[in-house]
């Protein structure tokens, strides 16, 4: 019974806004949710029930214990074995629609990267922690002409922004520069309200399902305060012509120094490091490695796709293509003699 | 000159420490001119307000757009969590 798809979304279609062909069209969608931590574990949850074709998840981390008041997706054994967030959220997903496809990738987004894991995107929901992505996101965006939703929280309050190139204004509308690092409090430093979370993503998902069935866009900046119950809609100008991203088309953001072998990362104290040499196709042998490192650092995480551990008073979080983030500094050297060390250079 | 009553939001709001803050201002002032006053009265915001959308009576404006007397007016600023 549960694969006629007519009476499993007969209350959603039933709506005069959706109907049956607002539901065919999201049958024929795909959305990508980059991030899965509170808001896009909340986000994967609604769009995994409102019947899309299919959803491409993409996140770097792992569960953590300290994750679990708000990101819904995942269980105190998820954080016990510190299982990639992707991976985790990909298989609660899948037992709630068997028949929608579901694509995990357990990276960074990146410049070099977007192009392959949001390809085919209808939309593209923001579910990232910092300014960096979201850039990038925004640039990809504009350049593919494919909507985009923002999505951000912090203690008690949110905000949320639906992109539509061209049509609404885009993050660097509104915000044209990002802002400092020191200049933004995190959810580590500032907690999080998780009702807050849970508006936001509630209304990140129903812009979402709007623009993928045809609606015409708002041009409204939602602030939420999940405290006091307030959600004021913000009227945004059109997009603006001296706009650097949508108005001059300068996609600083997918243009970022390929070459570098360090650079700052997407978070205060982060830095990403990328291997001295040609990725190997294979992947990185991380179990091999963990085994070896383990006499010397404290490794907290390893699996298929990733190895995270401590030393030197620095977390460093190593992928599969030999890609790493390094927290805890600020010091382009110190990140690369870390990585030599123990990844090898 | 006329004073107004600015609402902080999230971050601003921890900084200032303050929900709201008042800034006096010249008749014809924008709301770039507001941003840099208000810089200049409460120097723990002057960082973070160098990256704030300006609202005025429920719109975003762009920094040379006026801020007339008596509007509602509110600094918000990017939102990073996730």
């Amino acid at each position: 019974m549960y694969q006629d798809r007519t009476l499993r979304f007969s209350r959603q279609t039933i709506l005069p806004q959706v109907g049956p062909e607002g539901q065919e069209r999201l049958a024929g969608s795909r959305a990508v949710i980059v991030g899965l931590g509170s808001l896009g574990s909340l986000s994967a949850q609604l769009l995994a029930r409102a019947g899309l074709r299919d959803l491409v998840l993409v996140d770097r981390d792992i569960v953590e214990i300290h994750n679990l008041p708000r990101q819904i997706l995942y269980t105190e054994a998820d954080a016990d074995q510190g299982r990639p967030k992707a991976l985790a959220a990909r298989e609660r997903l899948a037992h709630i629609d068997s028949e929608l496809a579901l694509t995990a990738h357990v990276t960074d987004l990146d410049a070099d990267n977007i192009e392959q894991l949001l390809a085919g995107a209808d939309v593209v929901v923001d579910a990232t922690d910092n300014f960096e992505t979201r850039y990038l996101i925004n640039d990809w965006a504009l350049l593919t002409e494919v909507p985009w939703v923002y999505g951000g929280v912090i203690g008690t309050e949110g905000l949320c922004l639906l992109v539509v190139p061209r049509r609404t204004p885009c993050l660097r509308c509104l915000f044209p520069q990002p802002p400092a690092s020191t200049d933004l409090p995190s959810c580590e430093t500032a907690g999080v309200w998780t009702p807050t979370a849970s508006v936001v993503a509630s209304l990140q998902v129903a812009a979402a399902l709007r623009t993928l069935m045809g609606v015409e866009p708002t041009r409204t900046l939602a602030v939420v305060n999940g405290w006091t119950g307030e959600v004021r809609q913000m009227e945004t100008p059109a997009p603006s012509d001296d706009c650097p991203a949508c108005g001059r088309g300068e996609y600083a953001w997918l243009r970022v120094e390929r070459e570098a072998r360090v650079r700052p990362g997407c978070q205060h104290q982060t830095l990403r490091v990328r291997p001295a040499g040609v990725p190997t196709g294979d992947g990185l042998d991380l179990a091999g490695l963990a085994r070896r490192l383990e006499p010397l650092v404290e490794v907290r995480a390893v699996n298929v796709y990733l190895l995270k551990f401590e030393a030197d008073g620095c977390e460093l979080t190593l992928f599969r293509d030999g890609r790493a983030l390094v927290r805890g500094t600020e010091d382009l050297a110190r990140a690369r003699g870390l990585y030599d060390r123990y990844v090898g250079s | 000159m006329p004073e107004l009553e600015i609402r902080l939001f999230a971050s601003l709001r921890e900084l200032a420490g303050a929900e709201t803050i008042r800034v006096s201002l010249d008749r014809d002032a924008t709301a770039a001119d507001l941003l840099a006053k208000a810089g200049l009265l409460y120097p723990d915001l002057a960082s973070a307000l160098r990256s704030v959308v300006v609202a005025v009576d429920r719109r975003i404006v762009a920094p040379s757009d006026p801020v007339p007397p008596l509007s509602e007016v509110a600094f918000l600023p990017p939102v990073s969590g996730g």
